[in-house]
């Protein structure tokens, strides 16, 4: 066995062992992993390669406390609760439809950004509330939820991963819409309606009308109460339909948007909100400085070379098996990240395949890697905007809908050329 | 004092320690490598000479000028369009050093991307700089980024737009200098320092212009001259002149729908003929095993051996690896090519350069042998 | 909108450092010291 096996076993180890025997915080047991990695590999240096690890994060760190500000902020002033009475109000006939497009609504800031955690916390969050009172289970909810972010990372127009696989190729990001749409809609339904279909019918409509409170939303009116959302909504469009006017990027849209969310409805603390925010989404923050260290010393020491070049190791029939099983287990660490590591090698294996059509898939897959433990982004918000303190159980949910992911995916690159005559 | 304050303030003092000791590193990366004059050297200008809107910022750059006794047509060396690509930047260096212009001008840039030499990406683990032995002692020379400095130019957008085609890439492509092209004078850092090269190029009405770059194992363009449909003919003279030296390098034209690139943008903007060189390094590969300086130097790394053994890559790859010395070795003797071939094509207006050290010479004395002793200050 | 952006990460960063000062979690304060350290190098235009 390699140097490299051993190191990896070592930081497995410490970070196995700081996170379930002694029950660290995740953060921390990823700066003692990286910490071992660095002292045993003989990485010099290594302060700065853990600090500068770090650094691959700065942007995400931004956007993940920014938009977690804005949903705070959107709750304290009783937004959220009522934008809920009002929709389940008015649309509480037709659940099953009703399911659907909220799994719509749900991918549209990812759709727009290209940031799971960006449909999490904004549309995610407003429409948790709605799934519950519809009768779903908070976790059904939160699975749900997560699914439906992952998908809108990955539907068009803005899709990170494939403009990473594409950037690895030098492959310019044109004319994957409708692959990705393809890739990413019907799945959308499929899962709407899986969790969503039978629990939603079954609830008692006048027992939950009754439970919800207009008062808020009768002292603001909608249009005001609302405008936060509706206005970062408008700013994410102009970024993406007029970037060379726009070009605010999502942190500051955020930061406006929280702003709003002070003076349109309820009065709050917005400096305690802001506080509160940062406080709850911190251990995510700590989770991501965590994993930047991480990586740098896998990939200082070489162990990152040890799993990239043993994934590709297998015979080309297992190729797809291996695409399937190590691009999500290496998104344990970042989607994107996987997405450059993974997604490009296996990018290359795969040109005799119709390109655009392999990539589409492969970050679709590359996806999943938001639902894996630790990072687990869209996982962990979506447990926590349904208000669970946990997110084991929302991840036993996805286990099988993120095989379907996986298979589905699989399918299309396996079939890229006939899929292609086709489209 | 509440407990709690009191391990507030220990973990503060922990993070400030940390953050002092790390950002000392960090900012040591802004001290630049020393490059001597040559003999052919004739002055050192500065790229805001071109174009004064990057004046005083990361992005200015020297520009070398070792002019020819005779006036002639002329040429453009750009190394460290990436600074993670270090034959680039050496074989730039090594021209400076040695090269003797007879008739014409040659203009090196060895730091296209200036503020790329001031930070390492992260996550990649890579080496602030590398050594060199010499004759007169060592030498180092920076390793840095492939792309600007987020100091100097950040936030990235969510998705880079190309000003000029509105191709889209991923965001973080809006920092790297061979995605900007032809550039804006009123856009992003990149872009200025971009527009400010094909000043350079338009003012001077430079000849030729060639970009040396190096590519992963893993990439399909490798050992290669990538050129512009109007460059096609001298690439193609130079690849057979390459070859009657036993130096194998295929010749890819220019994507259309790839834009940005200097082989593309500065062909379309300006009269230059823009050539591309690559050759391969493993220290900015994905399937590299341990990164270190070493690596940079050797080229030597297990995995990429074994990933030559499994197919998956575009260059020969064994225990020896791709040293400096070849990798310099390539680009140095492809520009003396270059300049043949143009020479053998245009007698009347021909471009003239001496003492480019030989690949042979530089395989068996080393890049060291051809690296000029600092002068004392 | 490079000063913005430090303006809005100088906010983040203020927020942190009171989180960390405010909460009587240990493990909470241990993770907000490692998010306080690239937010200050970024601040400082050090990294």
């Amino acid at each position: 066995m390699s140097q490299e096996f051993w190191l990896f076993i070592l930081m497995v180890g410490v970070f196995a062992a700081g996170c379930f025997a002694l029950k660290w915080p995740v953060s921390v047991s990823m700066l003692l992993a990286s910490v071992a990695g660095a002292l045993a590999g003989g990485v010099q240096d290594p302060i700065r390669h853990l600090v500068e690890g770090t650094f691959g994060y700065v942007d995400t760190i931004m956007t993940i406390a920014t938009a977690m500000m804005f949903m705070t902020g959107f709750r304290d002033s009783g937004a959220l609760e009522a934008l809920t009475a009002a929709v389940i109000k008015k649309f509480h006939k037709l659940p099953g439809i009703l399911t659907v497009l909220l799994t719509f609504v749900i991918m549209v800031p990812g759709m727009i950004t290209g940031s799971s955690t960006a449909s999490v916390l904004t549309s995610g969050a407003v429409v948790a509330p709605m799934f519950m009172s519809m009768g779903m289970s908070a976790v059904d909810s939160g699975a749900l939820i997560s699914i439906a972010a992952i998908l809108g990372m990955i539907a068009p127009p803005v899709n990170i991963p494939a403009m990473i696989i594409g950037g690895g190729i030098d492959m310019p990001y044109v004319g994957f819409e409708l692959p990705l749409i393809l890739l990413t809609f019907p799945l959308a339904i499929v899962f709407a309606l899986w969790f969503g279909w039978r629990k939603v019918k079954k609830g008692d409509h006048s027992a939950m009308l009754s439970k919800l409170d207009f008062s808020t939303l009768n002292k603001y009116g909608g249009l005001r109460l609302f405008s936060p959302l509706i206005f970062i909504f408008v700013l994410m469009i102009l970024d993406k339909a007029v970037p060379r006017i726009f070009s605010l990027g999502m942190p500051l849209i955020f930061i406006l948007g929280t702003a709003l969310t002070w003076i349109a409805g309820k009065r709050f603390n917005i400096l305690k909100s802001a506080k509160k925010s940062i406080e709850d989404v911190m251990p995510v923050l700590g989770i991501l400085v965590g994993v930047g260290m991480f990586i740098q010393i896998m990939t200082a020491t070489g162990v990152r070379g040890f799993i990239v070049v043993n994934a590709l190791s297998v015979p080309p029939a297992l190729l797809y098996l291996m695409i399937a099983i190590s691009i999500p287990l290496f998104g344990a660490i970042s989607a994107f990240g996987s997405a450059s590591v993974l997604g490009v090698p296996f990018m290359l294996a795969l040109l005799s395949q119709d390109q655009i059509i392999a990539a589409a898939a492969l970050s679709l897959i590359a996806s999943l890697g938001d639902f894996m433990p630790p990072t687990a982004l869209a996982a962990i918000f979506g447990a926590q905007v349904v208000g669970l303190e946990k997110y084991g159980g929302v991840l036993k949910k996805l286990i099988i809908p993120g095989i379907i992911i996986v298979v589905y995916a699989i399918l299309f690159i396996v079939f890229s050329k006939q899929i292609r005559a086709i489209l | 004092m509440q407990k709690h304050t009191i391990t507030a303030i220990i973990c503060l003092a922990g993070a400030l320690v940390a953050s002092a000791i790390a950002g000392a590193s960090f900012l040591s990366m802004r001290t630049p490598d020393i490059i001597v004059r040559g003999p052919g050297v004739t002055e050192v200008k500065m790229l805001s000479d071109w174009f004064p809107g990057i004046k005083g910022t990361a992005g200015d750059t020297e520009v070398y000028v070792m002019k020819g006794a005779d006036d002639g047509e002329s040429m453009l060396v750009l190394g460290g369009t990436h600074p993670n690509e270090p034959s680039g930047h050496l074989s730039a260096i090594l021209l400076i050093e040695n090269a003797i212009p007879k008739t014409g001008t040659l203009y090196v840039i060895p730091r296209a991307n200036n503020s790329g030499f001031t930070v390492n990406d992260p996550q990649e683990g890579s080496p602030q700089s590398y050594t060199i032995q010499t004759p007169s002692g060592p030498r180092w020379f920076r390793y840095g980024s492939r792309a600007t400095n987020p100091i100097d130019q950040w936030p990235d957008p969510n998705v880079y737009i190309h000003a000029s085609s509105g191709q889209t890439l991923s965001g973080s492509e809006t920092r790297n200098l061979n995605r900007g092209y032809p550039g804006r004078p009123d856009g992003t850092l990149t872009e200025k320092v971009c527009y400010g090269i094909v000043q350079l190029i338009k003012q001077q009405n430079v000849t030729i212009t060639v970009d040396l770059h190096e590519a992963s194992p893993e990439y399909p363009v490798i050992n290669a001259i990538v050129a512009h449909p109007k460059a096609m003919q001298l690439a193609s003279d130079t690849v057979l002149g390459l070859e009657m030296q036993d130096i194998k390098i295929s010749l890819e034209p220019s994507p259309v729908n790839l834009r940005g690139l200097s082989h593309r943008e500065l062909g379309d903007f300006t009269d230059t003929l823009p050539l591309l060189m690559e050759t391969a390094n493993a220290s900015q590969g994905r399937l590299r095993g341990r990164t270190d300086a070493a690596l940079v130097l050797t080229g030597k790394d297990k995995w990429y051996v074994r990933a030559a053994k499994l197919g998956r890559l575009y260059v020969p790859y064994d225990e020896k690896g791709h040293p400096i010395e070849e990798r310099v070795g390539r680009h140095v003797t492809a520009i003396g090519e270059i300049l043949n071939s143009w020479n053998l094509e245009n007698p009347d207006k021909p471009i003239e350069i001496e003492n480019l050290p030989g690949y042979e010479d530089l395989q068996t004395k080393g890049v060291g042998a051809y690296l000029l002793p600092i002068p004392a200050k | 909108m490079f000063f913005i952006y430090l303006a809005i990460l100088a906010v983040v960063l203020a927020l942190t450092v009171w989180v960390l000062f405010d909460t009587k979690k240990l493990s909470l304060q241990v993770t907000a010291a490692m998010v306080i350290v690239p937010l200050l190098l970024r601040l400082l235009m050090i990294k």
